[in-house]
């Protein structure tokens, strides 16, 4: 997929884990796992909303759109 | 699941384990019946099943009754299988109500299907051969008996089934996606 997620680059950023993440999110690890390696095929709005709060960051800081060269 | 839905499908195992034990019998019996006649005792022909007297088949070709005789075995032992996959799905407890949309569901309800169909074709194959026979003035049992009635039902189940697998299909991905949705 040409969307790029960037959840482990900010939480390295906010010195973050991802254990930590999911207590103050209140997401499972299995979920924010698939949200960080990629895996997820949509997100809702309020769980970006409340990632982007807890990361103190905005949604494209997030989301990234990368073309990918066939 | 719920307690409600538990007890159906409890129920419903039961039903299929007697029905699949019934159809089981009979397939044996349609088989050994068959070899029975053949090879040992052309007596056999006589009482070949419940009410199914293929005497008068027997004496008037042999290769007639061994063709009506094949359908009957095709047709029992598909609906044995039919059964035993039914059996087997209870009994894997693979219908998890609360992911139903699944590949194992799918895979079953294709083999249903295709099972459905091959039963409504042999059967109308039997059908329209018995009929063939009892133009030439063989008299042999009615299609009931012989339990090769009721192809158009088979053909319209396996068709439907079929269908409803291409639904699940689309199910399947969207429960996927519902699954990857964070």
């Amino acid at each position: 997929m040409s969307i790029i997620v960037n959840l482990d680059v900010m939480m390295a950023k906010r010195k973050m884990s991802l254990n930590e993440l999911s207590e103050k999110v209140d997401l499972t690890l299995s979920n924010l796992s698939i949200l960080k390696t990629g895996k997820a095929k949509a997100i809702r709005f309020t769980t970006l909303e409340v990632i982007c709060k807890v990361l103190n960051c905005q949604p494209g800081d997030i989301l990234e759109y990368r073309e990918i060269e066939k | 699941m719920s307690s409600k839905a538990d007890c159906i499908f409890k129920a419903l195992n039961i039903v299929s384990w007697i029905i699949f034990v019934g159809v089981c019998i009979e397939a044996g019996g349609f088989i050994f019946n068959t070899f029975f006649t053949l090879l040992l005792n052309p007596v056999g022909a006589i009482r070949f099943w419940t009410e199914v007297n293929l005497s008068e088949l027997y004496y008037y070709n042999q290769r007639d009754y061994v063709t009506v005789t094949s359908l009957m075995i095709i047709v029992a032992v598909m609906r044995a299988l039919m059964f035993y996959f039914i059996v087997k799905i209870f009994h894997e407890k693979k219908l998890n109500l609360s992911q139903p949309f699944n590949e194992t569901v799918r895979r079953f309800i294709l083999r249903i299907a295709y099972l459905g169909l091959g039963i409504g074709l042999f059967s109308f194959w039997g059908a329209k051969y018995s009929e063939g026979l009892v133009n030439k003035g063989v008299k042999i049992p009615d299609l009931q008996y012989l339990r090769l009635g009721g192809a158009d039902v088979w053909l319209f189940m396996g068709i439907t089934l079929l269908i409803i697998a291409q639904i699940f299909k689309k199910g399947i991905e969207l429960q996927n996606e519902n699954d990857l949705t964070v």
